[in-house]
């Protein structure tokens, strides 16, 4: 425990944590459901949890700075149905939707942060009011049509199921990999760029971080630009991979974002979090979702409340554990 | 739509040649209010257009609002916006009911205002402070639909699946347990029911429940999903994993909605009914009811214009309630479905 204790920073601890949790509920899943382990899980499960995964790291940075964004899910909605309708009339390229669907979700992204970081309006009214304000916008712009698969260009139909490379069995998706390279960039951003430190300084003390002479503003007004273009790129994934789009689309992924964010370690109240926490995070949380739907015993009513009861459980764990850490480095020192 | 209107003309002759009604006075006055499960989809916005249709050829001097909570506020938004109704004195409520019996109370407080609740598609379960409910189809004959498309599609013997909307869905959960009543007759005796999921009429939930029914049951030839969200989700699931050789969807979809699928062989066969002569008929209803013209008594009839008419009769699967049966509905297959996306 003492050599633990020492020679492990507490993200670690929690990464490692979370990375045993992971295997034992896999390793639960395997005991309770027939043909369960098989390279055909795995690609299900990372397939879905590539749509989620950008949402939870936008999360996780907005988090970081002591605010919260529920938009998120209408703002995967308004990306997958804009974006969908545009490519319906010009049939454009991968990198020039990409572009697209990023700039949607930035710009409305940017309307929290004015709001947030200007305005001076606490993140959990404004977002909430944003949540039902996108999708009313969108329920009003779609004028009740829905995308269909045929109207969108061949390459995004195809995108769900393109592989890049095959390891033996396991089929690498290409929204996979895309998922992934933004969790690595994010992920390396945050542990070496001095710009994207400054998320940690404002989350941890306010305060601190205006006298350091950071423009906390800016850096929140940011926070949330970033969790609106990475909405925005799960809205494409979510385009490709469910092909028709109605008003509905991404409805409930607030709660599955924040339930991967502080499932991940990220702390609710801000100043700290790692990006591969909220990966592990998302694939526990996807895992669970995934899984419960093939195990017979749990009822449909029961997965929407087990997911409830995993956010509180994760959060009062963490708040456990960080007293119980703080009290015995005290001990051990 | 010509398939439809031919059949719906035939069953006017029919409930004509015994009615004996007074028609309904046009240009009267009556504030209806449509108010769908949820704003934005397309099923939805059809019953609208039939309701408009309605309006303009009655002549109604009152108003038609068309409004609906957003997807995310379903429930909730809901029982608001029928309590709001009610104090706007509004005379009927046209209602897709998505709130089970949790809508009851404010049902039976619109009802003691004066405000009358007439729901369509989908009916309030206990019928407590409902007027009546138009029926789309008979949801006993849903079942037997459902029954038949899956004994065509896989060919008489199978195990199969449903994918259902929400578990708590009053109108699904109706028709599955008619399909499930059906399945008990001889015919379908080699059809075997293994499974029911639901997708909450949500593309991702509905796409990974699909999904897991692939990986959970190996002798799986069809998913049934009775829902059109549910539909489609399955559809592109299937056909994603190149499983479409192998696995069949069926249900209840939309034309325009389903067309590649039934084209490409994923889902030879789906039915469905019009929602724009639902909303149709779901207008006359009311219209009559505000206008006095009919009291909402089982034998009352209601001439709904250009669909016939309709009488109201005891309704066989809800004790104690009342409903008028539109019906009936088209099975799309390759042969039709192209027409009809149109």
């Amino acid at each position: 425990m003492n050599v633990l204790l020492r020679n492990f920073h507490p993200q670690t601890l929690r990464v490692i944590t979370l990375a045993v949790v992971l295997l034992l509920v896999i390793v639960f899943f395997v005991s309770q459901i027939d043909n369960y382990f098989s390279p055909r899980t795995l690609n299900r499960i990372a397939s879905s949890a590539a749509v989620i995964l950008p949402i939870a790291i936008g999360q996780a940075i907005v988090v970081m700075t002591r605010n919260i964004d529920l938009s998120v899910g209408s703002l995967v909605g308004i990306t997958a149905y804009v974006t969908g309708d545009i490519l319906a009339y010009a049939p454009f390229g991968p990198f020039l939707t990409l572009f697209i669907a990023l700039s949607i979700g930035a710009l409305c992204g940017a309307f929290n942060g004015v709001l947030v970081a200007y305005g001076r309006v606490p993140s959990i009214i404004v977002t909430l009011g944003t949540l039902a304000l996108f999708r009313t916008f969108l329920v009003e712009y779609s004028e009740a049509r829905t995308i269909t698969t045929d109207s969108l260009p061949k390459w995004v139909v195809e995108l769900p199921q393109t592989t890049l490379f095959s390891v033996g069995v396991l089929e690498v998706r290409v929204m996979v990999i895309v998922a992934l390279v933004a969790a690595l960039i994010f992920s390396l951003a945050l542990w070496k760029l001095r710009a994207a430190r400054k998320f940690y300084a404002v989350g941890s003390n306010p305060d601190a971080a205006i006298m350091a002479g950071i423009n906390s503003e800016r850096v929140v007004f940011t926070a949330f630009v970033l969790s609106g273009m990475l909405a925005g790129l799960a809205g494409l994934i979510f385009l490709a991979r469910f092909g028709n789009i109605t008003v509905v689309a991404g409805l409930g992924f607030e709660l599955k974002s924040i339930a991967a964010v502080v499932v991940g370690g990220v702390n609710i109240f801000g100043g700290s979090g790692t990006i591969l926490g909220v990966v592990l995070g998302t694939l526990l949380v996807d895992t669970i979702d995934n899984s419960l739907i093939r195990w017979a015993i749990v009822s449909e009513f029961w997965r929407e409340a087990l997911l409830g009861i995993l956010i509180m459980t994760a959060v009062a764990v963490d708040t456990f554990m960080a007293r119980s850490y703080v009290q015995l480095r005290k001990l051990v020192a | 739509m010509l398939k439809i209107r031919a059949i719906v003309a035939f069953a006017a002759v029919l409930i004509s040649s015994v009615s004996v009604t007074a028609d309904v006075q046009k240009g009267g006055t009556a504030n209806l209010v449509l108010l769908p499960k949820f704003l934005g989809i397309l099923p939805f916005d059809q019953a609208r257009r039939g309701a408009e249709e309605a309006h303009k050829e009655l002549q109604n001097k009152g108003s038609l609002d068309y409004i609906g909570p957003t997807p995310e506020n379903s429930v909730a938004g809901q029982i608001e916006m029928l309590t709001t109704a009610t104090t706007q004195k509004k005379n009927v409520v046209m209602l897709s009911n998505n709130a089970g019996d949790q809508i009851a109370a404010a049902a039976e407080a619109a009802q003691a205002a004066g405000t009358k609740v007439v729901t369509w598609d989908s009916p309030i379960p206990s019928g407590k402070g409902e007027t009546v409910f138009v029926a789309q189809v008979d949801f006993g004959s849903i079942g037997v639909v459902m029954a038949d498309m899956a004994h065509s599609i896989m060919g008489g013997s199978g195990d199969f699946a449903i994918l259902s909307a929400t578990p708590d869905a009053a109108n699904q959960n109706a028709w599955i347990a008619a399909m499930k009543e059906t399945l008990k007759g001889d015919k379908y005796k080699n059809l075997k029911l293994v499974d029911t999921v639901y997708g909450d009429d949500q593309a991702e939930k509905s796409y990974n429940a699909a999904l897991a029914l692939v990986d959970k049951h190996k002798n799986m030839k069809l998913i049934m999903a009775p829902t059109s969200v549910g539909i489609v989700a399955a559809s592109k699931a299937l056909q994603d994993e190149k499983l479409c050789d192998k696995i069949k969807v069926s249900g209840l979809g939309v034309p325009a909605e389903m067309v590649s699928y039934t084209m490409n062989g994923c889902a030879p066969e789906f039915a469905l009914w019009s929602f724009v002569d639902l909303g149709y008929l779901t207008y006359y209803t009311s219209y009559a009811l505000a206008t006095s013209a009919i009291k909402g008594n089982i034998g009352d009839e209601v001439n709904a214009g250009r669909m016939g008419k309709f009488k109201i009769e005891a309704d066989p699967g809800r004790k104690n309630t009342k409903r008028i049966l539109m019906g009936p509905f088209t099975v799309y297959n390759k042969k039709n479905v192209e027409a009809a996306a149109k």
